[in-house]
């Protein structure tokens, strides 16, 4: 599904990507590991698209993301984003923040979504009014709500404790379950190794 | 998009507070400073337009103040084919009592009329008529002093010209006295309009120091006026600029700490455009708001103004429908075009900082 090709990536003259080639099949789960500064946060940004790499390609479903025109409308209906903050606008309600990524989604299916991640009851609450917990599932109906084919997460569990990141980690492998591709950044070796396929990055090569 | 707009803009309460001041305080001089630079010209052209087709001042002489121009051509003009009538007029500012500076017209017998009375009679030779608004400054004297010379007050006047409610009026003998002068412009109507150009040339052909001038010419040319419409354009622009830098600035402090709203916004895929009508449109609404309360605002000081005694009915701004308009329209172009800078670097933000670190 996601395959690169000979990737490199620099900023200036620090090189954190070194000729990395790999390939992520359709409804698999991955986990990219690595310390801090390892290469793992910029490989993320290049495989979802927001970072266009130094050198290399990168296809997604066989095709070329620099072929990709309307990059924005790729990303809006291929591609789900989770991160290690939950970035919910705060003047917005949950249902608010779901809709700036599908405008036309119905308070029914934001309602339908949330009971399937067990947070019906927070739709029309403001993010300082809920749990951090919730908070971060609201961000994953957030990321779900074009039913996308992939998603990234980077350290989605990386603000919750342990009984909430048990929480998200079921949600995720759920998705895989379904057919979703998952890709996750963690440096939490006890997270990354419930996951079928690990990634290790280590001074930007795997 | 309006409704989001606004949920944003009570969500940065003090950014947006203001931000909304500054607008104000730019929109208000912007109104203040144009409608009393068009009040003033209003007032004096309208004083010069309410009696006579044709003026005649000294000539090449470049302000009415200084213009002298001998009264006796009155009698000449007059003789002339398809004139009506003639009124001479002295134009001038002195001391009286208290007040530092007041305008003193020295005007014909016929030209009385125009000073409509609500005290008294019209004056004679050593009295004066003074306008409304210095009368109760004056404290219902019975006389006042103007150049050294005493003059009784005959009586009151009302003009609908509010610049003359803070003068006084005596008759052009006096006032040529006072200011060594014959008469400062002649005043001369025609009895067939067609006529004034033909008229003009007569007049002009009378002596070589006068300058014979259609009342609409000599307004419309009256460099006065331009020096106070650019002196009032440049304040405007400057208060305009204030404004623009006012948004710009503190626009862009609020884009800044929303860097992860339009972070979050640029990785799932919302257009930068869209993102540049965000920030368009709370702009827009600012200034729409602004202007509501820059208007309301500028009539409170306007009619302060307008009633000061200290400003003795001098400035007397007016703020008519054409200039509300164009306060509105440059409201709104301050409004966009101080946003556009903020919205496009809005638009820009690089999702990648949502990933890498915690830079936001």
């Amino acid at each position: 599904m996601i395959k690169a090709q000979n990737i490199s990536h620099s900023y200036d003259n620090d090189i954190a990507l070194k000729n990395i080639n790999f390939e992520i099949k359709k409804g698999e789960f991955v986990s990219i590991v690595g310390e801090s500064g390892s290469g793992k946060s910029t490989l993320l940004s290049i495989l979802s698209t927001l970072l266009n790499p130094t050198s290399g390609k990168v296809y997604f479903e066989d095709i070329d993301f620099k072929d990709i025109k309307d990059i924005d409308t790729f990303r809006q209906k291929n591609i789900g984003f989770v991160f290690q903050f939950h970035y919910l606008i705060n003047y917005l309600t949950v249902k608010e923040n779901i809709q700036i990524a599908n405008e036309n989604a119905s308070k029914e299916e934001i309602e339908e979504l949330l009971e399937l991640l067990g947070i019906k009851n927070i739709i029309d609450k403001y993010p300082n009014e809920i749990s951090g917990g919730q908070r971060q599932r609201a961000a994953i109906a957030r990321a779900l709500i074009n039913n996308p084919k992939v998603i990234f997460a980077d350290e989605p569990t990386g603000n919750l404790d342990s009984m909430n990141s048990q929480n998200v980690f079921e949600i995720l492998k759920k998705l895989s379950e379904e057919g979703t591709t998952i890709i996750v950044a963690t440096h939490d070796m006890s997270l990354a190794s419930k996951i079928h396929r690990i990634v290790k990055v280590i001074d930007g090569q795997l | 998009m309006i409704s989001s707009a606004l949920k944003a803009l009570k969500a940065n309460r003090l950014k947006t507070t203001l931000i909304y001041l500054s607008l104000i305080f730019s929109i208000t001089s912007i109104f203040l400073i144009s409608s009393i630079s068009n009040g003033i010209i209003s007032m004096y052209s309208s004083m010069l337009r309410s009696d006579g087709d044709i003026i005649i001042t000294q000539a090449k002489i470049s302000d009415t103040f200084f213009s002298n121009v001998d009264i006796n051509l009155i009698e000449k003009i007059n003789k002339l084919s398809n004139i009506k009538d003639s009124s001479a007029i002295i134009v001038g500012a002195s001391p009286v009592e208290k007040l530092p500076i007041v305008a003193v017209y020295g005007v014909t017998k016929n030209r009385f009329i125009n000073y409509k009375l609500i005290q008294g009679t019209y004056s004679k030779e050593n009295e004066v008529l003074v306008g409304h608004s210095i009368y109760k400054q004056l404290q219902n004297k019975n006389s006042i002093e103007i150049a050294n010379k005493t003059f009784n007050i005959s009586g009151v006047f009302e003009s609908s010209i509010g610049f003359e409610n803070g003068g006084v009026v005596l008759n052009i003998k006096d006032a040529g006295e006072i200011f060594n002068k014959s008469a400062s412009m002649i005043m001369v109507n025609s009895k067939i309009d067609t006529e004034i150009e033909n008229l003009i040339k007569d007049i002009n052909s009378l002596s070589s120091k006068i300058e014979a001038k259609s009342t609409d010419s000599f307004v419309d040319n009256y460099n006065q006026f331009k020096i106070i419409q650019i002196s009032s354009n440049a304040i405007s622009f400057i208060a305009f600029a204030m404004g623009l830098l006012g948004i710009v600035s503190i626009l862009s402090i609020t884009i800044n700490q929303r860097k992860s709203e339009f972070g979050i916004k640029r990785a799932i895929g919302i257009p930068m455009k869209k993102i540049v009508y965000q920030i368009m449109s709370e702009s827009f609404i600012l200034g729409f708001f602004s202007f509501i309360s820059a208007f309301f605002l500028s009539h409170i000081i306007l009619f302060f103004i307008k009633n000061s005694s200290h400003l003795q009915g001098y400035v007397n701004g007016e703020i008519t429908s054409t200039l509300a308009l164009y306060v509105f329209f440059t409201s709104m172009v301050m409004a966009i075009s101080g946003a556009v800078i903020p919205a496009l670097n809005a638009a820009k933000t690089d999702p990648v900082i949502l990933i890498q670190g915690n830079k936001i």
